[in-house]
């Protein structure tokens, strides 16, 4: 295909179908018609502006398609769409939306691509049908959808006043209905603003690409409402998105970053919610490393380690896929493979603030959770925590709703849910991390310790002893053998006590003794219209 | 040259400042440690970069959200 328009000359110099007959004749109209009128929609915004774009180092929407699907497998819907405004058909090659069917390592997706050459890819009748058809059919026929967004917004002035509106927003009621039928990933690769952005944050999966903006609208509307300048980054960059609001899963510097992340997001995901995850073969030299794994958890109680190492060693090597990682810290989120089985991981990670869960780390699980029970991915919980953040700010961020979502979420999944506990595990945070019957296996290490709150601060609330007092060395080495794994292992309220080393065999023969057999691996999907951030 | 605080991530103390001014720093690397609910808990620039300057002094009680370290990437 080509990116550039045909001139007239082209057009002049097409060879001309030898008339044989006049059928041949008639065929030789035909396509040549079928192709000006292809050619005219491949070339997108004219040449200048795509010149303009490759000059910038980023990928054209055709390009960014042609990296998404495997080659060839491509069939696009509207390709000869343009804007129902007449003065702006022939300025409007597919109306801004590139649309249609692909595949990604031979599985069907369908895809939304905006054309910011097209009259910066903003919304207008004709490609909102487009994409109303493309949604139709991925959620009718179980197959993923991805948003690749870069959008002025609406279009203006087709949408202003109230006939514009009228026949522009509001004509469909399932437009921003997100039931979870079949996964969506979505891009962020430039601005977005309007229903790009909303699309995006619906998503199960959204990466963002440094230099792109994702926001309500652009800075220089946001400028002209509150009287004082806004910097585009500030308001919708990279760094807000993902160490602040946590809509970005993933910060990446390039184009092909981000659709390479997209593709391997989809690789651990079934194409809809009535199957059960595409199970991956088993790189070789997973697990080696097992033998040495309690060596990545410090002797001291008081110091702190990061849990990623501990995950990379248990499943399958390099399938650690890490969501929201500059986001609610306290807690990895990620998907994996374990004996080449998709799982979910959820881990408190006590490298930041020691592995207390605060209202950010809630909320990114949550998110997590509800992702895997709709897509039927099980999930493995791996607890070092001494608890929740608590203060004034925690509840001033509204922890008590914060910590009951994530608990509600927990308590509906209905994929196999696994916990084993590394070393702490105190008060509320031992339920929400799958303590007791909050999974269907409950494990820890000899290393755990198990209690309603750390044994320090017990001590001073049980005794009245404060650390140096008469008596307090010997009322904590009390409470610390009571928090020990055995107690209440020896009261079956802990199925399993697991050798570090053994960590790896005990998860992969769980999830096999957990499959869900009685229905081919699909869950019951309880949480499907919950909410698509929190 | 840009330059970025790092904040608290914790309420509680400085237990102990591993960076200097003028250190180079390289993604992760530690520049002080924190004592909060028992814990050491390291700060980390994550990006990596120049020290700049210290802004807490070993000792001192330090919030959430404060800053401890200028960086210069």
């Amino acid at each position: 295909m080509s990116p550039n328009p045909p001139t007239p000359s082209d057009l002049a110099a097409a060879p001309e179908t030898p008339a044989r007959s006049p059928s041949d004749s008639r065929q030789g109209r035909l396509d040549a018609e079928f192709e000006q009128r292809r050619e005219r929609a491949l070339a997108m915004g004219g040449a200048v502006k795509l010149e303009r774009r490759r000059a910038q180092g980023g990928l054209n929407a055709r390009e960014r398609i042609g990296h998404l699907f495997d080659a060839g497998s491509f069939i696009e819907s509207g390709l000869f769409a343009t804007s129902a405004v007449p003065q702006d058909s022939e300025r409007s090659p597919g109306d801004g939306k590139i649309a249609g069917f692909g595949r990604i390592d031979g599985r069907g997706a369908a895809a939304v691509a905006n054309d910011f050459t097209v009259m910066g890819a903003s919304s207008g009748a004709t490609n909102g049908r487009k994409i109303g058809h493309v949604k139709r059919v991925a959620t009718q026929r179980g197959l993923p959808l991805i948003f690749l967004g870069e959008s002025s917004g609406a279009r203006m002035p087709d949408h202003m006043g109230s006939r514009g509106m009228g026949l522009l927003l509001g004509n469909d009621g399932t437009q921003y209905q997100r039931l979870r039928e079949t996964p969506w990933a979505s891009a962020t690769l430039g601005l977005s603003y309007g229903s790009s952005s909303w699309y995006s944050v619906m998503s199960d999966f959204h990466v963002m690409r440094k230099g792109a903006v994702l926001a309500v609208s652009s800075s220089l509307l946001a400028s002209m409402a509150i009287k004082e300048e806004v910097d585009p980054q500030e308001l919708g960059g990279w760094k807000l998105h993902a160490e602040v609001t946590g809509f970005a899963d993933l910060v990446v510097d390039t184009d092909e970053e981000a659709l390479d992340a997209i593709k391997r997001f989809l690789s651990y995901l079934p194409s809809h919610h009535q199957e059960a995850p595409p199970v991956a073969a088993v790189p070789s030299g997973s697990g080696e490393d097992m033998g040495d794994i309690l060596g990545l958890l410090p002797t001291s109680r008081t110091q702190v380690y990061d849990v990623r190492k501990v995950i990379r060693t248990i499943v399958d090597r390099d399938s650690l896929f890490e969501l929201k990682a500059r986001f609610g810290k306290v807690a990895v989120t990620g998907l994996a493979r374990l004996g080449g089985r998709t799982v979910g991981i959820i881990a408190n990670n006590p490298l930041h603030k020691g592995g207390a869960l605060d209202t950010d780390a809630c909320e990114k699980i949550t998110s997590f959770l509800v992702l895997c029970d709709a897509f039927n991915i099980p999930i493995v919980m791996l607890a070092d925590t001494p608890g929740f953040v608590i203060g004034t700010e925690a509840e001033r961020r509204r922890a008590p709703g914060k910590i009951m979502n994530f608990m509600n979420a927990l308590s509906l999944m209905t994929v196999p849910k696994l916990s084993l506990v590394l070393r702490k595990s105190y008060g509320q945070a031992y339920l929400n991390m799958g303590g007791g019957r909050n999974s269907d296996e409950f494990a820890g290490w000899p290393t755990a310790e198990i209690s309603f709150m750390d044994p320090q601060f017990a001590v001073k609330v049980v005794h009245g002893l404060a650390p140096g007092a008469p008596g307090f060395d010997e009322a904590q080495a009390q409470m610390d053998r009571a928090s020990a794994v055995w107690d209440i292992a020896s009261v079956y309220a802990m199925q399993s006590v697991v050798r570090p080393q053994d960590t790896r065999d005990y998860l992969i023969r769980m999830l096999d003794v957990h499959e869900l057999r009685l229905t081919r691996g699909v869950g019951r999907h309880l949480m499907q219209a919950w909410p698509t951030s929190f | 040259m840009p330059t970025t605080q790092l904040l608290s991530e914790v309420t509680g103390s400085v237990w102990e400042i591993s960076a200097q001014p003028g250190q180079q720093l390289a993604p992760g690397d530690t520049v002080m440690v924190l004592e909060s609910m028992k814990m050491e808990i390291p700060v980390l620039c994550e990006d990596g970069g120049t020290v700049v300057e210290i802004l807490v002094a070993q000792g001192d009680a330090v919030a959430e959200g404060q800053p401890l370290v200028m960086v210069a990437s």
